[in-house]
């Protein structure tokens, strides 16, 4: 939670309480949009429902304005906002073993366990998968270390690398959003396929 | 209408005013000479030489030593499990992801504590965190952790219990060899130096 658990301002164990209802939030909210039905999350690679593509990249949007305001209006240090570390081999690995998995699986591990909680055999052997693929990782991570480890960027921006300033990248990042929006409902037109 | 023109009406001014503004309105984060003046007075940089010989004798994975020397002196002697990064290429870009980072607890290390310290100012200067210094360098870690001095009769038991920690600790850590208090003072267990730091957690994130 922000600023209020390193600051001690809350303690860890309200932070986890915290997160505990904030997690329930989240898994609600996800379940009522159907995030819990496989075939609607994996409808993004084949066309018929684009719904993931236009939530996540709303979502992304919608913090990224936030942020850059907050930031204008000097409520935000930029500078400290945590961002992870770039990894360029494991982050495009890991986006490939991730992608293959959410095509096969129909599921990310958020939303697995959103479909587990509401008693889908499928996400539960989805889990299943996860902790095999968690717990193969870390037994063998001696194996994988180099790997893992190899060509690190540090922590760039897309908007540094192409040298323009961050409210100019995120109107170009709003205009590709909306683009691919449309896009994504002309493809549902095209291959349309029933809910069931 | 359509929500994709709904939120298209939004979000475009929005990221319009965005593009329009001139960037890095706010102010950076980097410590002002003042603030720094006041963290390095108050001494919050040093780790005191029993907290890391007993961070070493534990095993504490978090304890990273980073030896601030020439490689020349590192070669010669470093200590246990510290990495090599000479004060001179210390901005070099290979070593940003040890000096900026949250997991480990950085403790820089020179013969005094004043390359150390240099280090130090450096990285603090920079928004790291994480990073301290030993505090009296190699040399006090010589003449009193690995070596330590028996303390005088009169002294309180604290001084004895610091003796036979740190007399534990160099034996532990290869230096001297262990000869039990002499005289008739009192036998006292070793007591934990008290360990400050605190070792933070990363925020993680993902669907």
């Amino acid at each position: 939670m922000g600023p209020l658990a390193p600051y001690e301002i809350i303690s860890e164990n309200t932070n986890f309480l915290l997160a505990f209802f904030i997690g329930i939030a989240f898994g609600w909210v996800l379940e009522s949009s159907g995030f819990s039905s496989s075939r609607k999350l994996a409808g993004i690679f084949y066309g018929y429902d684009t719904v993931v593509l236009k939530v996540f990249f709303t979502g992304a949007i919608t913090a990224m304005l936030g942020l850059l305001f907050m930031s204008l209006f000097g409520w935000v240090d930029l500078d400290l906002v945590y961002v992870n570390p770039t990894y360029l081999t494991s982050a495009i690995i890991g986006g490939v073993v991730m992608g293959a998995g959410f095509i096969m699986g129909g599921f990310c591990p958020g939303t697995s366990f959103c479909g587990a909680a509401i008693g889908k055999i499928d996400a539960m052997v989805f889990i299943g998968g996860l902790f095999i693929g968690v717990y193969g990782f870390a037994f063998t991570y001696p194996w994988w270390e180099k790997m893992y480890m190899a060509k690190y960027l540090g922590e760039p921006k897309v908007s540094e690398k192409l040298g323009m300033s961050d409210g100019l990248f995120g109107l170009f990042l709003i205009i590709a959003a909306l683009c691919m929006f449309i896009v994504a409902e002309w493809a549902e037109k095209k291959w349309p396929r029933e809910e069931y | 209408m359509k929500p994709i023109k709904l939120l298209a009406l939004f979000v475009i001014p929005l990221g319009i005013i965005i593009a329009a503004v001139p960037p890095d309105r706010v102010k950076h984060f980097r410590l002002t000479a003042d603030e720094l003046l006041q963290e390095a007075g108050a001494g919050v940089q040093f780790v005191s030489p029993d907290v890391v010989a007993d961070m070493l004798v534990q095993k504490d994975p978090s304890l990273r030593l980073i030896d601030v020397r020439t490689p020349e002196e590192y070669d010669a002697y470093s200590m246990p499990g510290a990495i090599n990064i000479p004060l001179s290429s210390l901005l070099s870009d290979e070593y940003t992801d040890i000096l900026n980072q949250e997991a480990y607890m950085n403790v820089f290390y020179s013969n005094g504590s004043v390359y150390a310290n240099q280090a130090w100012m450096i990285t603090r200067q920079l928004g790291y965190e994480n990073n301290y210094v030993l505090e009296g360098g190699l040399n006090y870690w010589f003449g009193n952790i690995l070596s330590p001095e028996v303390p005088s009769q009169t002294n309180p038991n604290e001084e004895f219990a610091k003796y036979d920690f740190r007399k534990s600790a160099a034996a532990a850590l290869g230096g001297g060899s262990i000869v039990a208090t002499e005289g008739d003072a009192p036998s006292v267990k070793a007591v934990k130096p008290p360990v400050t730091a605190k070792s933070k957690k990363k925020p993680a994130g993902g669907c």
